[in-house]
């Protein structure tokens, strides 16, 4: 095994590299766009037995990536945001063809107003999709999930898609030292494809993706489908095992820093909860029992590992990289609802909502939230969710409002 | 409340049937539910529509499982199991078909004790959806009871406001003879209460089972499964190949048939796959020596009994 | 590829390859000429379907390809022809596929897609060169929906959103045009009426690679309104009049395979379709005739 410094987009590309990746359908979109050029560069070079083509769209782009995994190829692709969202028709139906291949999601925040920086907007709109999701957290996470991904889309009780989920700019323009697997340990993981049961093919006829009528065969379509998802929670187990016996590195459905002898846990996606677990650090050190979850597979959602990992603490503290209009944190919500019910559930499930577009989160905001939390739970009152916003960036904002020519709004007279 | 139900063929006119019903009922002071059946529906294509009425709001939704009224308007969709047209008849159920046959040689076709009545197609002729549609209205209407002459005649007036007046008058002097015809058994059918939530029979889900992707991805593994599709269900009307007229060309009658069900034999004579022909009518259309000719389905039913007749 | 004679009407094939028992309405002028070119095209065929009337060719568990199809989505089945043909020639490569598993691989779309939201997909599979047959069959109108105004929609017909006054104000897109000037390998304009005609046509186009245009005038009994007996005759009307020419786009020239001489004047096509009924009656719209005469003029004037 080599370690070397890569970028998350470098470490995705390399992930594809190390799969044997047959086929590369593309198009270009920020901050994902380095990882179809290297792949581009890698083929053009003759290090890479793949073919691209890049298609008009991203909605052309995953037609283009279903088809052929119909039709019996291992295929990678790669979007963003805006793009995610322009192929969301495809995500839907590509899932239902039951075809398996890998797609990077590069995650950024959606318009409008337009942004090129992160947050889990994009990808929690495809969460419903039945595509899986596996959330990075590293780099070398990201080199991982690839292989990992393909080997979990690919089992033969599953034959799902996949989208690796790493944060724009954090990690996909963030060098961090990477340690590739070798290409024959990657290929002992994950075998040669098997275009499964459907390929499309002369003497074989197929007829794929085809309509319903009624509400009887769909339902059964639907099912199946969630049925192979549920699935896929004890299929990654075994592969995360596998995995761990030939490099060393576990990545469990869920990740527990400290949070066996916590009493207050952060849960939280992404990158930033490498800046949780440094909180947590410091917390520990002030004497603060905090800890943190974050799930690696979002979808299938780790329901029992939840439930087992936050039963018996006094309080959660959610935090969400992401709004649902009118709702609030996404994640809060899908964290509420597996431990409702559930014996020694966490009386307090605190939301916070913050890091939207790029916007970062302090350390001690990280500790204000552990304290307001742990408060919460003292006090037995459960605050209402918090919008991490500070004076100093509304004032901020007044600044650039006042260029603007905004017209600031008189106060109402109260009645 | 009262639940209804009328069969027909695509283009026949259901939905109109339904709609001037439904509104006949809404104009009589009833709530009123009336839909066609939702999807993909082809001219001659077994379809339904219904209507539910009732004097509170009704909340039920979707297709009528136990019907109090089931109104064929064409009475070749009886033979035919996925028309659904006898679906959930019970014992106090009315089933009104729009025939020439008798109705007690239909109490016998079908073994049934139940109430048949019938009616005869308007003006004799079966093809003509309009009218058809408002006989149907019209005769559901009296066998409600409930419907007086004028709510029946304003209910085809707002359903046609579109159309010329002739059609529009056609269409009521069409109601009316249904609901004139039916003046025997006016409110013959009457209203039914809905399912008891006292023993009721449990429905039997069950935990389905995670089947491979070889069964559970909407995929067909096999060519032309489309033939076990009897289209030629569909058919109002049957081409009939007079074999002394035809010239054998091998080619006209068989290249322009849209579905592909005109074959030639050994002998180079056309085969047409009954099973399968929607009774479209192109190859009589371009048969260039006038060899084919068209009849009634009915009549070709009777000819292919008294074959099989001559052959036993 | 050696193209198959097609010399007189009767080397036209007398078995057919697609299954009955479709969803199709009774009179299909679209269902003709899929059915027709398949008999040419053959079952080692891969459909690659968007969104249309023809999406309920297959519906689970009936399907009347003997070959291959795949169902995708409205806008993007040229970009789902680029993964299944890649994916082929990248199994090709690898071994795992002979040259007897290929598949011609063919878009299947109606006007809708293939004049409107399909446009930007296949205007870049033309692009990227991508050797694949794209059969639009159109019919006019957003069929499947009940023939709402399509960009395929003839000036002054009536459809289910143009229902006033003198029908659809605007022009029918050349989408034959449009391919020509992206220079495809082939296109091809067809009708079912004209059998021969078209199996040459697919038979030309199957013997060449890269991008291929068979566009076909699909007749309606739906959503034209006419007797489904009619969908051939009014095939016939449409190249007799010139209103639907029949040409061809081969080594950059466009040539016509049919001059109607002499030609019919459109009325003869017009009147026997209701969506055209509100130009005769109650008394005959002459300027809308006047029109759609002039524009068939012009085209065939710079054609002679």
């Amino acid at each position: 095994m080599t370690r070397t410094l890569l970028t998350g987009n470098g470490a995705a590309a390399w992930g594809a590299r190390l799969a044997r990746a047959d086929y590369l359908p593309a198009f270009p979109i920020t901050p994902q766009t380095e990882i179809i050029e290297t792949l581009a560069r890698w083929i053009d070079m003759g290090e890479m037995d793949c073919r691209m083509a890049t298609l008009e769209s991203e909605h052309s782009m995953i037609t283009a990536a279903g088809a052929a995994a119909a039709t019996g190829v291992r295929v990678f692709t790669a979007t963003s945001s805006q793009g995610l969202l322009y192929g969301m028709e495809m995500l839907y139906t590509v899932a239902g063809w039951r075809v398996p291949l890998v797609m990077i999601n590069v995650s950024r925040g959606l318009a409008a107003p337009i942004t090129l920086e992160t947050d889990h907007n994009d990808i929690l709109a495809a969460r419903d999709s039945g595509f899986l999701q596996l959330h990075c957290a590293t780099c070398q996470e990201v080199v991982d999930a690839v292989l990992l991904a393909y080997r979990l889309a690919e089992d033969p009780a599953v034959r799902l898609p996949v989208i690796v989920n790493l944060d724009g700019f954090h990690l996909s323009f963030t060098r961090e030292p990477v340690e590739l697997p070798d290409g024959d340990l990657a290929d002992r993981f994950l075998p040669t494809f098997d275009p499964g049961p459907g390929e499309i093919r002369a003497g074989k006829p197929t007829s794929q993706a085809v309509a319903v009528l009624g509400g009887g065969p769909y339902s059964y379509f639907r099912y199946e489908c969630h049925l192979a998802a549920l699935a896929a929670l004890e299929v990654h187990r075994r592969n995360v095992d596998e995995y761990a016996g030939l490099t060393g590195r576990r990545y469990d459905a869920l990740e527990c820093y400290r949070a066996d002898d916590a009493e207050v846990v952060f849960v939280m996606l992404g990158s930033f909860a490498t800046k949780a677990k440094a909180a947590v650090d410091q917390l520990r050190q002030a004497g603060r029992p905090v800890g943190l979850v974050r799930p690696r597979l979002l979808r299938p959602f780790p329901e029992a590992d939840l439930r087992r990992a936050l039963a018996g603490k006094v309080a959660v503290a959610v935090i969400d990289q992401n709004l649902s209009i009118g709702k609030g944190g996404v994640l809060h919500g899908e964290i509420s609802g597996a431990l409702h019910g559930v014996s020694g559930a966490p009386p307090v499930i605190a939301s916070f909502i913050g890091g939207l577009g790029g916007r970062d989160i302090t350390a001690e905001e990280f500790f204000e939230i552990a304290g307001q939390t742990a408060r919460a739970a003292e006090s037995g009152q459960v605050p209402p969710p918090r919008l991490l916003y500070t004076l100093h960036e509304l004032a901020e904002m007044r600044k650039l409002q006042a260029i603007a020519h905004v017209e600031r709004q008189e106060e109402v007279p109260g009645p | 409340m009262y639940r209804i139900r009328f069969h027909g063929r695509g283009g026949q006119g259901m939905k109109t049937a339904s709609r001037i019903l439904g509104s006949a009922f809404f104009l009589s002071g009833f709530e009123v539910q009336d839909a066609p059946r939702y999807g993909a529906e082809r001219r001659g294509a077994p379809i339904f529509a219904f209507v539910r009425a009732g004097r509170a709001a009704i909340l039920e939704r979707g297709n009528i499982d136990r019907p109090d009224l089931v109104v064929v308007a064409d009475d070749t969709l009886v033979a035919i199991p996925g028309a659904g047209v006898l679906a959930g008849l019970h014992a106090d159920s009315v089933l009104l078909l729009v025939t020439t046959v008798p109705a007690d040689d239909w109490q016998q076709r079908l073994n049934t004790t139940g109430t048949v009545l019938t009616l005869p197609p308007p003006g004799g002729s079966e093809r003509d959806p309009a009218l058809l549609s408002a006989l149907c209205a019209g005769a559901a209407a009296r066998l409600t009871g409930a419907i007086e002459r004028e709510a029946l005649i304003r209910a085809v007036d707002e359903e046609l406001a579109l159309y010329p007046a002739d059609t529009i008058a056609a269409n009521r002097a069409g109601a009316l003879a249904g609901f004139d015809a039916l003046a025997v058994a006016a409110g013959r059918v009457g209203e039914s209460g809905a399912v008891a939530a006292d023993g009721y029979d449990a429905p039997d889900w069950i935990d389905l089972p995670a089947d491979g992707v070889g069964l559970a991805a909407p995929t067909i593994h096999a060519g032309a499964t489309s033939v076990e599709v009897r289209t030629g269900l569909w058919r109002t009307m049957r081409p009939v190949i007079d074999l002394e007229k035809c010239h054998r060309c091998t080619w006209v009658c068989g290249t322009f048939c849209p579905d592909g069900v005109i074959g030639v034999d050994a002998e180079r004579y056309p085969v047409i796959d009954y099973d399968h022909c929607k009774g479209c009518m192109i190859c009589l259309a371009q048969c260039p020596t006038h060899a084919i000719a068209a009849i009634t389905e009915r009549q070709g039913r009777e000819a292919d009994i008294a074959a099989e007749g001559e052959q036993a | 590829m050696k193209e198959p004679m097609y010399k007189s009407a009767r080397d036209l094939p007398s078995a057919h390859l697609l299954g009955a028992g479709t969803a199709m309405c009774a009179g299909c002028g679209g269902l003709e000429v899929v059915r027709e070119a398949y008999d040419v095209l053959g079952e080692n065929t891969v459909f690659v379907n968007a969104a249309g009337c023809m999406t309920l060719m297959s519906v689970y568990p009936f399907t009347p390809f003997r070959g291959s199809w795949l169902y995708t989505a409205m806008a993007s089945a040229p970009a789902g022809a680029q993964g299944v043909r890649d994916a082929l020639d990248i199994r090709r490569a690898k071994g795992e596929l002979e040259a007897g598993d290929d598949l011609e691989v063919v878009v299947l779309t109606g006007d809708g897609a293939g004049y409107g939201m399909g446009l930007s997909a296949t205007s870049a599979a033309i692009d990227r060169g991508l050797d694949f047959l794209y059969l639009c069959y159109d019919n006019e109108g957003y069929g499947n929906t009940g023939q709402q105004t399509s960009p395929a929609t003839p000036h002054g017909a009536r459809t289910a959103t143009d229902g006033a006054l003198a029908g659809v104000a605007g022009e029918k897109k050349d989408l034959f045009g449009i391919w020509v000037a992206n220079r495809p390998t082939y296109a091809a304009t067809v009708v079912g009426s004209e059998p021969l005609d078209l199996a040459r046509k697919v038979a030309r186009a199957k013997s060449r690679s890269g991008p291929r245009l068979i566009l076909a005038l699909a007749p309606c009994p739906t959503g034209w309104g006419f007797e489904p007996s009619e969908t051939v005759a009014i095939g016939h009307l449409a190249v007799r009049t010139g209103i639907w020419p029949l040409k061809e786009y081969v080594d950059g020239r466009v040539e016509h395979t049919r001059r109607p001489h002499p030609r019919l004047p459109v009325t003869d096509y017009l009147k026997t379709q209701a969506r055209f009924a509100h130009l005769f009656e109650p008394e005959p719209n002459e300027q809308v005739l006047a029109e759609i005469q002039a524009s068939v003029d012009a085209y065939w004037d710079a054609v002679e």
